[in-house]
C-alpha cells in the first residue's frame, strides 16, 4: 500500500497531527539523523556522533537518545524530557516526493493522524495553517540540509578525521555495555591539520560543526546519568 | 665500500612482477627518491593469467601496496572467497563433499576441538561441528557487511579475482602513485658482471637497463633464473600428476545469477575440475593427468560439467609442469611466480607464493651487495621449505581418496608419497594435527588446515592411547554449542554474496 499521498487541501482538510504522538513514534529510537543546521541547538542535549547506514554503509550524522537499539533516555513519562527535538522528528508525519517537484505528501496511516486532537493541516476555507507552513520550512531545512550534511561529513572521511569511539560503559548496577558502530572527530588528527586545511574547513563553515562534535561528546555522560536515572 | 642497493629491475609484468614491484616500491620509498624499481615487460608476451583464486593474505598485500578493497573490487571484477568445496574427492558420490573453509575451528587458540569431535560429535562433519562458514558458503551468503571496513572481515575471507585486470590496477597504481618505472619493452640479453651477478639486461628500445637486484617475474620461460643461470627446474610430477589445464570462461545466465563464495573443486576420472565465480563470468577448469586420460576425453569431461552453456565458449589448454627451481635466488636475482615453479592450483598456491616472495624481498631488501648472499641463502631455504610443504598439502588430498580410477589408485601408491607426508600421516592416525606438527616460521598451512583436510577426507584419528588427556570435555562442548550459535546468527545476519557485490559497486565500503 502507498502511504504517502500528495497533501491536498480538499481531501485533507478535516486531517489534524497529535504533536504528542508525533514524538511518541520515537520514544523506541535511539537515535536519528540530523543536519549541520540544527547541531547549534542539537548541543544543547544530545551527543552528535556519527554511524553508518545499515543498508547503504555510508556515514550519516545523528544525534543519540539512548545506547542500545530501541533505548530512547528522553522519552520519559510519555514526554520527549528536551526543549529542541532533531527536525527529522518533528516534519512527522509530512514528507518530500522525491523528484523535481518535490510535492509535500503525508502519511495518512501515521499514528500521529486524526480527525480530533491537535493542530489543524488546513483551515475551515482549506489555507494552510501556521502549522503546515511551519511544517515546510522543515522539510525545506531538512532537504537542503541533507546534502549539506552529506557533502560535510565526505570532508571530514577525506581528511582521515573520522575515528571509531570505543564506549565501554559500565552503569551504577554494574551492568557492563560495549557499544560499537559509533564514530567520532579524531581530536588529535584535527589538531594536527595544516592551516591550510584548516583555512579550508572554516571557509566551508565546516569547522564550527567540527568541534560542535566534540563538544557535544560531553553528553555521553548525561546519557549514562539518565540511564543510572532509570535504574534507581 | 660496499654497494648499496639502489636499484631493483622486475623483468615481467603480470601479476607477480606487479606485487613484488608494488612491495618493493611502497616499503622503500620509490616515489621519493628512495630505491629505484623500473619494471620491464613485454608487449609481444601475453601474461597467462589463471591465478584467479587468492588467500586471505591478499588483503594484507593490497594494503600494503595502498590499493582500496572498493577499487580493488570494482576493477578486478572480484569477488569473496571463504574457502574451498571439495566434491567427489572422497567417495565420487554425488552428494559426497567436505568443506576447507577460511575460518579456522571454534577456538581453536584455546582448545583443538579435533580429539573431541572424534569422541562426541559422531555423524556430524567435522567442518560443520567446529565452523560456521561451511553453512555461510552453502547459502551464498558474503562474509562481511556494507557497513564493514576495508578489509576487514566479520569471517576471514579472501578473493577469486580476474587476473588480467588485476595485473592492470596494480600496474596503473605502481607508476602512478609508487614511483615505478615502467618500460614496455622486449628483453632480448643478459650481461653478466664479472662476478657472475647481472650487470643488467639488454633491451631492444631502450638500451641496457642495469640493476643491482634482478626480479625474474618471466613466467614459464625463467628467462633470468634459468635461462641465464641455468638452475635446474625440480619436477615433482611423481608426486603431483596433473600435467595439464583446460580453462573456459563461463557468463552467468542473469546478471544477478548467485555468486559463489567459495571455489569449488570436483574430482573427476583423471584430475578435478576448478570452478570460480566472478562477478559476470565463472572461471572454470579441469587439470588432468594427460597419463590416465586423452585430451579429448577431457574436454568431453570439462564440457559435460559446464553443461549446455558451453556451446560457443573457447576452451584453452594449458600444458603444465608441477615442480619448482633447485634455487629461487641465484647472485644478484631472484625468481617470483612461475619462474619459480608451478604447482595444481588445489589450494590456490600461485598467488600466496607470490605474495610471501614479494613480502621477503620487500621486508629483506639486501641494503648491499655484500650481504646479498646471506639473505639469498635465506630465502632459499625459507621457500624450499614452503614449496615442499605445499606439495606434501596438495598430496594430501590424493591420498585419503577412495575414488577407484587409476589415476586415483596410482596417487595412493605410497612411492609417490613424499616420506614428510608419510611420516606425518603415520602420526596422525594416533594423534591429531596439532600446532606441535608446524613449528617453523615459515609455515604456508596451519595445523587447522590438515584437520579440515584430514577429517574431511575420511580419516579417522584412533584417540584411545590419548582419551585420558581429553579432560577439557565441558569447554569442548561449549565450543560445538558456540559454533551453533555462530552458525545461526551468521545466517541472520550476512547479505547474500551477490547482494553484497552490487552494494559495494553502488557504495562501495568506508575506509573506516
Amino acid at each position: 500500500m502507498n502511504r504517502l499521498i500528495a497533501l491536498d487541501s480538499a481531501a485533507h482538510r478535516q486531517l489534524r497531527v497529535d504533536p504528542a504522538k508525533v514524538l511518541a513514534q520515537a520514544a523506541g529510537l535511539n537515535m536519528l539523523p540530523v543536519v549541520l543546521g540544527e547541531f547549534l541547538k542539537l548541543c544543547v542535549h544530545y551527543p552528535i556522533v556519527l554511524t553508518k547506514n545499515g543498508a547503504t554503509g555510508q556515514f550519516t550524522c545523528v544525534a543519540l537518545f539512548g545506547f542500545e537499539k530501541q533505548e530512547n533516555l528522553f522519552w520519559k513519562q510519555d514526554r520527549w524530557d528536551a526543549l529542541y527535538i532533531p527536525l527529522q522528528l518533528m516534519r512527522q508525519p509530512f514528507f518530500l516526493a522525491p523528484g523535481q517537484e518535490r510535492m509535500v505528501c503525508i502519511d495518512t496511516v501515521h499514528a500521529a493522524v486524526n480527525r480530533s486532537l491537535g493542530d489543524a493541516i488546513f483551515d475551515e476555507r482549506g489555507a494552510e495553517t501556521a502549522y503546515l507552513q511551519q511544517v515546510k520550512q522543515r522539510l525545506a531545512a531538512l532537504l537542503e540540509g541533507e546534502e549539506q550534511t552529506d557533502r560535510f561529513v565526505r570532508k571530514l572521511l577525506a581528511l582521515e578525521l573520522v575515528r571509531p569511539m570505543r564506549l565501554e560503559i559500565e552503569f551504577a548496577n554494574r551492568q557492563k555495555l560495549r557499544v560499537e558502530g559509533l564514530y567520532t572527530v579524531d581530536e588529535a588528527r584535527l589538531k594536527a591539520l595544516p592551516a591550510q586545511a584548516i583555512v579550508e574547513l572554516h571557509s566551508l563553515e565546516y569547522l564550527a560543526p567540527t568541534y560542535t562534535m566534540l563538544a557535544s561528546l560531553g553528553h555521553i555522560y548525561s546519557l549514562v546519568q539518565r540511564r543510572n536515572e532509570c535504574l534507581r | 665500500m660496499s654497494r648499496a642497493t639502489q636499484s631493483v629491475v622486475v623483468v615481467g609484468g603480470g601479476t607477480a612482477g606487479w606485487i613484488t614491484a608494488g612491495r618493493i616500491a611502497a616499503r622503500h620509498s620509490t616515489r621519493t627518491g628512495g630505491v629505484r624499481v623500473t619494471l620491464i615487460e613485454s608487449p609481444t608476451i601475453p601474461s597467462i593469467g589463471v591465478g584467479e583464486g587468492t588467500w586471505p593474505t591478499m588483503r594484507n598485500t593490497l594494503r600494503k601496496i595502498g590499493i582500496s578493497e572498493t577499487q580493488f573490487i570494482r576493477e578486478c571484477e572480484a569477488t569473496f572467497k571463504q574457502g574451498a568445496k571439495f566434491a567427489r574427492w572422497v567417495t565420487g558420490a554425488a552428494d559426497d563433499f567436505y568443506y576447507h573453509p577460511l575460518v579456522l575451528p571454534q577456538g581453536f587458540t584455546k582448545i583443538n576441538l579435533a580429539p573431541y569431535w572424534h569422541r562426541d560429535q559422531r555423524g556430524r562433519s567435522f567442518s560443520s561441528a567446529v565452523c560456521y562458514q561451511e553453512a555461510m558458503c552453502e547459502q551464498g551468503l558474503a562474509p562481511k557487511l556494507i557497513t564493514s571496513p576495508e578489509y576487514a572481515g566479520v569471517a576471514n575471507y579472501a578473493y577469486h579475482l580476474n587476473a588480467g585486470k588485476f595485473a592492470e590496477l596494480l600496474r596503473q597504481h605502481c607508476v602512478e602513485k609508487l614511483g615505478v618505472r615502467h618500460l614496455l619493452d622486449d628483453v632480448t640479453g643478459v650481461n653478466a658482471a664479472p662476478n657472475g651477478d647481472i650487470a643488467s639486461v639488454t633491451t631492444v628500445a631502450n638500451g641496457a637497463i642495469g640493476g643491482d637486484l634482478f626480479v625474474d617475474c618471466t613466467g614459464f620461460s625463467s628467462l633470468l633464473i634459468g635461462r641465464h643461470f641455468g638452475v635446474p627446474f625440480i619436477d615433482r610430477g611423481e608426486v603431483l600428476f596433473v600435467d595439464n589445464a583446460l580453462a573456459v570462461q563461463v557468463p552467468y545466465e542473469e546478471m544477478d545469477s548467485p555468486v559463489a563464495c567459495h571455489t569449488i573443486s570436483t574430482a573427476q576420472p583423471a584430475g578435478w575440475i576448478w570452478d570460480i565465480g566472478l562477478q559476470s563470468r565463472r572461471g572454470v577448469g579441469y587439470v588432468y593427468s594427460s597419463s590416465h586420460v586423452d585430451h579429448d576425453t577431457a574436454v568431453t569431461t570439462l564440457r559435460n560439467y559446464v553443461g549446455p552453456s558451453v556451446e560457443g565458449l573457447s576452451i584453452r589448454r594449458i600444458p603444465i609442469r608441477s615442480g619448482h627451481r633447485r634455487l629461487f635466488w641465484q647472485n644478484n636475482c631472484v625468481a617470483v611466480g612461475l619462474s619459480a615453479g608451478f604447482l595444481e592450483p588445489l589450494e590456490a598456491s600461485a598467488l600466496v607464493l607470490v605474495e610471501l616472495s614479494a613480502e621477503m624481498i620487500s621486508e629483506q631488501l639486501p641494503p648491499c651487495r655484500e650481504v646479498m648472499d646471506v639473505l639469498a641463502k635465506r630465502f632459499n631455504r625459507t621457500f624450499s621449505y614452503r614449496w615442499d610443504r605445499i606439495i606434501d598439502f596438495l598430496k594430501l588430498h590424493y591420498l585419503l581418496s577412495q575414488r577407484s580410477e587409476a589415476f586415483w589408485r596410482d596417487n595412493r601408491d605410497s612411492s609417490s608419497v613424499p616420506e614428510s607426508l608419510r611420516e606425518q600421516l603415520d602420526l596422525w592416525r594416533y594423534c591429531t594435527p596439532g600446532n606441535h606438527d608446524f613449528t617453523s616460521n615459515n609455515e604456508v598451512f596451519p595445523a587447522a588446515s590438515y584437520q579440515y583436510v584430514l577429517y574431511g577426507m575420511g580419516f579417522r584419528t584412533d584417540i584411545r592411547y590419548l582419551e585420558h588427556t581429553l579432560t577439557q570435555a565441558d569447554h569442548a562442548r561449549e565450543q560445538f554449542e558456540q559454533n551453533e550459535r555462530a552458525i545461526q546468527q551468521a545466517l541472520a545476519t550476512f547479505p547474500t554474496h551477490r547482494d553484497l557485490l552490487q552494494l559495494v559497486r553502488q557504495y562501495g565500503f568506508q575506509p573506516l
